[in-house]
């Protein structure tokens, strides 16, 4: 199968922090592929990363992009707009603060619309998106705070969309939502991998949820990937100390009764890293060689993690 | 909409009853009136001043008089001045056309130049020509606008570029129509400036604010990753959302069209209704006061209205069905 993205050896950050190290994984076509990690990881500026939308202060330090075989790292502004929204395209947590409240949503999937057509049939087309999104043609004439959190979602889909990317950036869309529609949007992501043939990056801090969308998953934990592989694996058998934790953690793993366990210790300001793992202050497998150095990256059947328990191999 | 300003204006007339009320109050329960500067006046008889006291209805009661006064409002009838001994209306007739060409030039004047240059900063916030720009904002607020009025009269004595004081120059007989306004406009200019310079410092920063702050808001992110172009952006995203606020300042503009330029008209020499009305009070010249008052009133009242008219059209949140 073909990839359509791929992370190379990606360091972002300024002379004072690095946000995010030594990130690599590929996209394959038509696949979804899940970002794990608390707030504050790096989930989401990976994404900004993809469409090079960084903070001012924050460049690519290193690494390249490549997006359907093309390097999209030094890519002038002009050629990345024709990308953005274009190929590739993000929808976000809240749907209602990304939306502009002063804007029908009509207007605002239209105004995306790339290719040089006539008024009329933008239009035909924004209400043929949202009759696939599942939203009446009525919403075309709505402002955002006449829909619900769900529906708001569903018009963000269809802005996304409205191009024929290839590439999905999902910024935790469900975070905001209850369960149930939470649940509509998941499957309307899902059909579209499989009408559109796009492929989903889909960041979210729930381990679950990341196991029930997506074959393959990545778990990050303060700007570096710490074990990526076949979600399910991942699910059973944890490899690295982090993983282990968040699982640990989830509902379903408890008795009735039982009280609710939290990770000890607080997820590590990316001013004071330390020099070895940044998950070591927190670990209850430690070892004296985690505090100096940073694991390399080894394979386990099919599971790449970034741990010291698994060898001695140090990034050099 | 229709419904809503109906509703509004039929609001209105309890609130001016109410508020002409008690500024009628207050004005006739504060110690001493018109007649006690005349009573001073040992060539004036008491004979007289009952006589004019009678004539004005002034030896009733308060809540009497205050209801001939409305009686007389409601046929348009504003009363007469006691110093002037001209119906009020002759005389604000004149000064309010004066004050409000002076107030509706600095207001386009500010609008036009502060709304540009907030945007611009905005875009270029945190860069040394923005600096600049906030500096002599900064200046403009801090500087009284009397202050910069006694700067400009003192460039202007001194270049003789602009007339001085008054609306019309010594030729205003001879001239033509085309030359009067030109001429008009010229005296215009002196307090007009100050007035501008006074008000551009603040609403510059206020526009840089409001236009930084949707700047960097989700919905700007949005129309990033959606690769708009940048003018699109700014304005249409951006713009729509930093202008939102203003409006209704500029609905307090609009109500501060009579009052506002007060103290700069008197000192600069234009004839307005802000010497008009200073020095009514000073002479206690109740109808005189009454009506600036009154007029004042309305115009707050609507200048509120065509903001909240303004803002339901541009803001669908608060569009009214």
């Amino acid at each position: 199968m073909k990839e359509i993205l791929k992370l190379e050896d990606i360091s972002v950050g300024n002379e004072e922090v690095k946000i995010l190290r030594d990130i690599e994984f590929e996209v394959k076509k038509g696949e979804i592929i899940s970002v794990v990690g608390e707030s504050g990881c790096g989930k989401s500026m990976t994404l900004r990363t993809i469409i090079k939308l960084l903070p001012k202060n924050l460049k690519i330090l290193k690494g390249r992009v490549y997006f359907e075989g093309i390097d999209i790292t030094d890519l002038d502004e002009e050629k990345m707009k024709e990308i953005r929204g274009g190929k590739i395209s993000i929808i976000f947590q809240e749907p209602s603060s990304y939306l502009n409240p002063l804007f029908t949503i009509g207007n605002q999937i239209e105004e995306g619309i790339k290719d040089r057509i006539k008024k009329e049939e933008k239009k035909e087309r924004v209400m043929k998106i949202l009759k696939e999104v599942g939203l009446s043609e009525n919403v075309y004439y709505q402002y955002p705070h006449q829909l619900s959190g769900g529906m708001q979602q569903r018009a963000m889909i269809a802005m996304s969309i409205i191009n024929k990317p290839s590439l999905l950036l999902a910024d935790e869309p469900t975070t905001s939502l209850d369960i149930t529609t939470a649940f509509e949007i998941l499957n309307l992501l899902k059909d579209l991998v499989i009408s559109h043939n796009i492929s989903i990056i889909f960041v979210t801090h729930d381990i679950s949820l990341a196991r029930f969308i997506s074959k393959e998953m990545i778990v990050m934990y303060a700007g570096i990937i710490v074990e990526k592989g076949f979600s399910n694996l991942i699910y059973s058998n944890p490899l690295h100390p982090y993983t282990k934790k968040l699982i640990d953690c989830l509902p379903e793993k408890y008795n009735k009764g039982e009280r609710i366990r939290t990770i000890e210790g607080e997820v590590i300001s990316f001013k004071n890293l330390p020099n070895g793992c940044p998950f070591y202050p927190r670990c209850e497998e430690k070892k004296e060689i985690c505090e100096g150095f940073l694991p390399k990256e080894i394979e386990i059947e099919n599971v790449s993690v970034r741990c010291f328990k698994y060898g001695d191999f140090m990034e050099s | 909409m229709r419904k809503f300003i109906i509703r509004r204006l039929i609001q209105f007339i309890p609130l001016l009853i109410g508020m002409t009320f008690i500024s009628f109050l207050i004005i006739q329960l504060a110690p001493g009136d018109y007649f006690t500067q005349l009573k001073m006046n040992p060539e004036i008889s008491p004979e007289t001043i009952e006589n004019m006291k009678k004539n004005f209805g002034l030896d009733k009661p308060v809540i009497i008089q205050y209801f001939y006064w409305l009686r007389n409002i409601f046929t348009f009838n504003l009363g007469e001045s006691f110093s002037y001994h001209v119906p009020v209306s002759y005389l604000i007739k004149i000064r309010l056309k004066n004050t409000i060409s002076l107030s509706i030039f600095s207001i386009f004047l500010t609008w036009i130049i502060s709304i540009p240059f907030g945007i611009y900063g905005a875009v270029n916030d945190k860069k040394f020509h923005e600096k600049l720009l906030s500096f002599l904002a900064y200046i403009g607020i801090s500087l009284p606008s009397f202050f910069i009025a006694m700067l400009l009269i003192f460039f202007i004595s001194k270049t003789a570029v602009l007339p001085l004081g008054g609306t019309r120059s010594i030729f205003y007989e001879n001239a033509t129509y085309f030359e009067r306004f030109l001429d008009y406009m010229k005296h215009l200019l002196t307090p007009g400036l100050v007035l501008t310079i006074s008000g551009i410092g603040s609403l510059y920063r206020l526009m840089k604010n409001n236009f930084l702050e949707s700047l960097n808001s989700p919905y700007i992110f949005t129309a990033y990753a959606k690769g708009l172009p940048t003018w699109k952006i700014y304005f249409k995203h951006a713009l729509r959302n930093a202008i939102n606020p203003m409006i209704t300042i500029f609905g307090y503009e609009l109500s501060g069209i009579l009052s506002g330029a007060g103290l700069v008209e008197i000192i600069t020499g234009w004839p307005g209704m802000g010497r008009l009305i200073l020095e009514g009070v000073l002479s206690f010249d109740l109808y005189l006061v009454m009506a600036s008052l009154l007029i004042g009133g309305i115009l707050l009242i609507f200048g509120n209205l065509f903001a909240d008219i303004l803002l339901a059209l541009v803001d669908p949140r608060i569009r009214l069905r």
